[in-house]
């Protein structure tokens, strides 16, 4: 295996659930997640030359975004919404978790994709990938003042209609 | 939502403010109940929200991308590690288990790991603390002699961490102060040793232990517990913008 590939593997392997959970969360779809992960990892790879250190993590999450964005465009042009398969199922069951706390989580995951996509990115990036307010305003392009609104704004929704099961 | 403050005081509850702006928020948290009332309010939400699980790359991904990265680069290895970590059968899963850890940033994964293997040798000895005190006029200078340098030491017992004493370690070679803290049945070690530039792991968990990394002045902390996330956080958050 040549160096530029082994490279990327040990550095970008370690984040691919990251990718995953966001293209997850952003595209609501298993199926597009697939597709957006694939495509994602195919451009880091070719774009790989020119990391330069840095945030690792950070950087494919970039790169996730933007090709959920133009998978969103490309289906767009189609004629089709991107929300048509949109499926709010179960996440993977933890045999640990009684039958209550399951429900709670599964009303607790839908009302997070329930969340207008600018509130649930920077919610998903924040609590699940544990990302500082300049990774995420790096991430979604937007100034930091705009992520502090847009997070407390979707914890304020979030505690609003998770007001029963937390 | 009346209060102006109110994002300042999300900022300093998630983590972003520190020195002089984090007294700040703090002083503005003692007396302000809407913060309280926030603070509170988003420590149950982030508990919450951590028990959702993360969506994981499923292995049919994995095989995908290694085919596409094999067309890319032009060349089919024998068996590229992404087959080996996406096949999931028991022998190949902890070869590939290993590879990960082999494959990872030396530094990142040696720190992660020397700061877990320290704090469960000492659970498993028994001997967390070298000198017990719950004064950090006591720790304090104590660890400045044994470890040769000078963290700031403070009791939390008010917020929740009790601080029980001290001990000298070591982390990745480097020979490091402990400050231990009890938090109900759980141990916090708040590990320091001198900054010598390497870059540290991000948040994470090993082994069922939390453990968080930061810099602040010339020295390198970790903070690592089984508490659960919320208190953990609340900790960090703590020992982060004690002032010396």
């Amino acid at each position: 295996m040549d160096d530029r590939r082994r490279r990327f593997e040990a550095q970008a392997l370690p984040h691919l659930d990251a990718a995953y959970n966001l293209a997850r969360w952003l595209s609501r779809s298993p199926t597009d997640a697939d597709d957006i992960v694939q495509d994602a990892m195919l451009r880091a790879f070719r774009a790989f030359d020119g990391f330069r250190g840095g945030d690792i993590k950070a950087w494919l999450l970039t790169i996730v975004r933007n090709c959920w964005l133009s998978a969103g465009a490309a289906t767009r042009r189609r004629g089709h919404t991107s929300l048509e398969d949109q499926e709010l199922e179960a996440p993977e069951s933890d045999p640990e978790t009684t039958a209550i706390q399951a429900g709670a989580k599964r009303r607790l995951d839908a009302m997070i994709a329930q969340l207008p996509q600018e509130f649930r990115e920077v919610l998903i990036l924040r609590e699940m990938e544990d990302m500082s307010y300049r990774e995420i305003a790096d991430i979604t392009g937007v100034p930091i003042g705009t992520v502090m609104s847009r997070l407390a704004r979707a914890r304020a929704t979030l505690r609003e209609a998770a007001r029963d099961c937390l | 939502m009346n209060c102006t403050e109110i994002l300042h005081t999300q900022s300093y509850l998630d983590g972003e403010l520190d020195g002089a702006e984090a007294a700040t928020a703090e002083r503005h948290l003692e007396t302000c109940a809407e913060c309280q009332a926030l603070a509170a309010a988003t420590a149950d939400l982030s508990d919450a929200l951590r028990k959702v699980p993360r969506h994981r790359a499923p292995d049919t991904l994995r095989h995908r991308l290694t085919k596409q990265l094999d067309r890319e680069t032009r060349r089919t290895p024998a068996k590229s590690f992404w087959v080996g970590a996406a096949s999931g059968g028991g022998l190949s899963a902890l070869a590939a288990g290993f590879a990960l850890f082999l494959l990872l940033p030396p530094t990142a994964a040696s720190l992660s790991q020397s700061v877990v293997d320290a704090h469960t040798a000492a659970l498993t000895s028994q001997k967390t603390i070298m000198v017990a005190s719950s004064s950090h006029h006591t720790v304090k200078p104590w660890l400045a002699a044994h470890a040769g340098i000078s963290p700031p030491v403070t009791d939390f017992t008010e917020q929740g961490f009790v601080l029980t004493g001290g001990r000298t370690d070591e982390v990745a070679g480097n020979r490091a102060a402990v400050a231990v803290y009890r938090h109900g049945n759980h141990e916090v070690d708040l590990f320091a040793w001198p900054d010598r530039g390497t870059k540290l792991p991000e948040p994470g968990m090993a082994r069922g232990f939390r453990m968080t990394f930061w810099k602040s002045g010339d020295l390198d902390y970790a903070a690592v517990s089984d508490v659960d996330a919320a208190a953990f956080q609340k900790f960090v958050a703590l020992a982060k913008n004690q002032r010396e």
